[in-house]
């Protein structure tokens, strides 16, 4: 009898081969098209040449409209965080049927079209929207605010836009929190806003990088509400990818300008990442 | 008869695989891919141009795909042997972007019925025009009681505030900008008044559009009562009872050929000249003329009525003298370095 005990602690990575191989077809190759096409001078793609990268860190517009994005991104990252921090503790403390309830709302947004959602941004913050319509009913305001194409209305349409994916991981994490933990603080003479500081924050650290990672990438690459609810006169890098690549077909430029954004968004995860290991000396049970 | 399950599944694998191989199943009609514009020409193509086409062609589609001259040049640079259209519309400069890149068939001009009816400034061998985008001044009339009159309208101090309009990487933004670079001193190749107006002009700024088509809805919101504004994109507005109107600045309204053209490599070039064919007939040409659609015509037998002909012009010599021209093989090469301009100008 010849029993071949194979080793049960090392996986055999040939059932993930199709995947792979999908995987190298449809997203590495193109990627790496990608990079040929950025290295060329001109719109023919026809001569090669790292021109396109020293007009990206050389000219200064590509920089300054890819720092605005990223910092948009930053803004309306910390602004979900302090809504959807309150919005899964509110749901942890609720009752089951509360809870049904606000599993609803929470997660009703996602089941919009982005489009759809944006455009009812458009509505209430218009001129003739319901903030405008209400602020000049009670007479707060006499001529209509401008809300809509500026940066504060785009911040507040986009952290809406984006909040379920901040408040889901929170309420997971929030969720496996022992409720003991707190009580003992409380035991332990710890008033409410200490216990908060020192033992909640810290245990859901976890859920906070996870839901910020998703906030910040969904932000920045929010073509269609940067452009709905910002206007022509902010730009930022989806719509001047787009604008390189199909009106000005400057393919090299676009791809160039493609691939420095991919890197800086590769480095902002690595960041928030690395942050996400400084909390693994809190790790729960 | 004896229905187990490893026979439906073999069935339905066997239906799902023919759909692999069109031509195993029954024999299907042609189908032409016309890529009209959006917005009000899409509805005038498919209520006239469609039905008038297809008196012309046996056992074939046409099939509307609209979307903007920049990009169906992408997707029929991106699949050159095999292109996804077989007729494109074009605005005068993407225009001559898909001729320089080898894009479009010559047109059988000797095989024409229409061609030579055309305005002589229409006709070119490589896609005849078949209409003119005018552009001059769009306003709400509830909130601006006198009609403005002259471009520099838009910069007047009670305006603040209300005043929209695009960025350049459309032909209307870029024409008008071109225009005021020529009413101030600059040329088509020399638009640097027009960034200094451009400036001054800030203060007033509304909204900045990221494109045509979202300049007419912001007029529907209410967040813009001014802008330059194309003669046709507010016809759509209009039926639908938003307050707007347009109206000719004394300057001259611009006017843009817009031009047909067969793709190359098409494998329906028969049915695409008979579609071109039919937009340039005149009985076509005459009904797109009438409320609501309203499109400029090109060919000389077609007489100038209705609104066109009172607020645009009364016949083609008329519309050649009251309408500025651009040349757009001189805006073409400096397009890039504008828009570059632009965007950095433009920021608040």
């Amino acid at each position: 009898m010849s029993a071949r005990n194979h080793d049960v602690t090392v996986y055999s990575l040939r059932y993930g081969l199709p995947l792979a191989a999908f995987f190298v077809l449809f997203f590495i190759t193109p990627l790496l098209l990608l990079v040929l096409v950025s290295l060329h001078d001109d719109t023919a793609v026809s001569v090669w040449g790292v021109a396109q990268y020293a007009k990206i860190f050389g000219e200064g517009l590509a920089l300054r409209v890819l720092g605005d994005t990223l910092w948009l991104g930053v803004q309306v990252t910390v602004l979900c965080l302090g809504l959807g921090y309150a919005l899964a503790w509110a749901y942890v403390r609720s009752s089951p049927t509360t809870q049904k309830v606000l599993m609803m709302i929470i997660v009703m947004p996602l089941l919009t079209s982005v489009v759809v959602r944006t455009f009812a941004w458009v509505v209430i913050l218009g001129r003739q929207g319901i903030v405008n319509e209400l602020l000049l009913g009670w007479a707060w305001i006499d001529k209509p605010l401008r809300l809509l194409y500026s940066r504060e209305g785009l911040i507040w349409a986009l952290a809406n836009v984006q909040l379920p994916l901040m408040t889901l991981p929170l309420i997971t994490t929030l969720q496996r929190l022992e409720s003991n933990l707190e009580d003992a603080s409380a035991a332990l003479g710890a008033n409410a806003w200490r216990t908060f500081r020192r033992i909640t924050v810290p245990l859901s650290l976890p859920g906070i990088i996870a839901g910020s990672l998703l906030t910040f990438s969904a932000t920045i690459t929010a073509f269609i509400t940067q452009s709905l609810v910002g206007g022509g006169q902010m730009l930022f890098m989806p719509m001047y990818i787009y604008q390189q690549a199909s009106s000005l077909q400057n393919w090299p430029y676009a791809a160039a300008i493609s691939l420095v954004f991919l890197v800086a968004v590769i480095g902002c995860v690595t960041l928030l990442s690395y942050l996400g290991r400084l909390s693994k000396g809190y790790a729960t049970t | 008869m004896d229905i187990s399950r490893r026979r439906i599944m073999q069935s339905a694998l066997a239906l799902g695989a023919l759909q692999l191989f069109p031509q195993l199943t029954m024999a299907q009609a042609r189908n032409l891919v016309f890529a009209t514009f959006t917005g009000s020409w899409e509805e005038a193509h498919k209520a006239v141009l469609v039905p008038a086409a297809l008196e012309h062609m046996k056992d074939a589609n046409v099939i509307l795909d609209p979307m903007i001259s920049v990009d169906q040049i992408s997707k029929v640079m991106a699949s050159r042997e095999h292109p996804p259209i077989d007729v494109m519309l074009h605005d005068p400069g993407p225009a001559l972007t898909a001729i320089e890149q080898g894009l479009i068939e010559p047109y059988p001009v000797a095989d024409s019925a229409y061609y030579q009816q055309l305005m002589p400034e229409s006709q070119d061998p490589m896609g005849p025009s078949i209409f003119y985008q005018i552009v001059g001044l769009t306003y709400n009339p509830d909130t601006i009681q006198t009609p403005p009159d002259s471009w520099m309208d838009l910069w007047k101090p009670e305006y603040k505030g209300r005043v929209g309009i695009t960025n350049m990487n459309s032909s209307l933004g870029t024409g008008f900008m071109v225009e005021l670079a020529k009413l101030h001193g600059g040329s088509d190749s020399n638009i640097e008044p027009a960034f200094e107006l451009l400036t001054k002009l800030k203060p007033n700024l509304a909204a900045v559009a990221a494109n045509p088509g979202q300049l007419a809805s912001l007029f529907q919101q209410g967040q813009i009562d001014i802008s330059p504004g194309n003669f046709n994109a507010i016809q759509i507005l209009k039926a639908r009872g938003v307050p707007v109107e347009w109206v000719a600045p004394k300057e001259g309204a611009i006017a843009f050929k817009t031009s047909i053209h067969i793709v190359k490599n098409s494998p329906n070039r028969d049915l695409a000249f008979a579609l071109i064919e039919a937009s340039m007939s005149p009985q076509v040409q005459s009904q797109l003329m009438e409320a609501p659609y309203l499109v400029v015509p090109t060919n000389m037998q077609v007489k100038m009525s209705g609104e066109i002909a009172e607020s645009l012009a009364k016949d083609q010599a008329e519309m050649k003298s009251r309408f500025r021209f651009q040349d757009w093989k001189v805006i073409n090469p400096n397009r890039a370095a504008w828009i570059e301009r632009f965007n950095k100008d433009i920021q608040v």
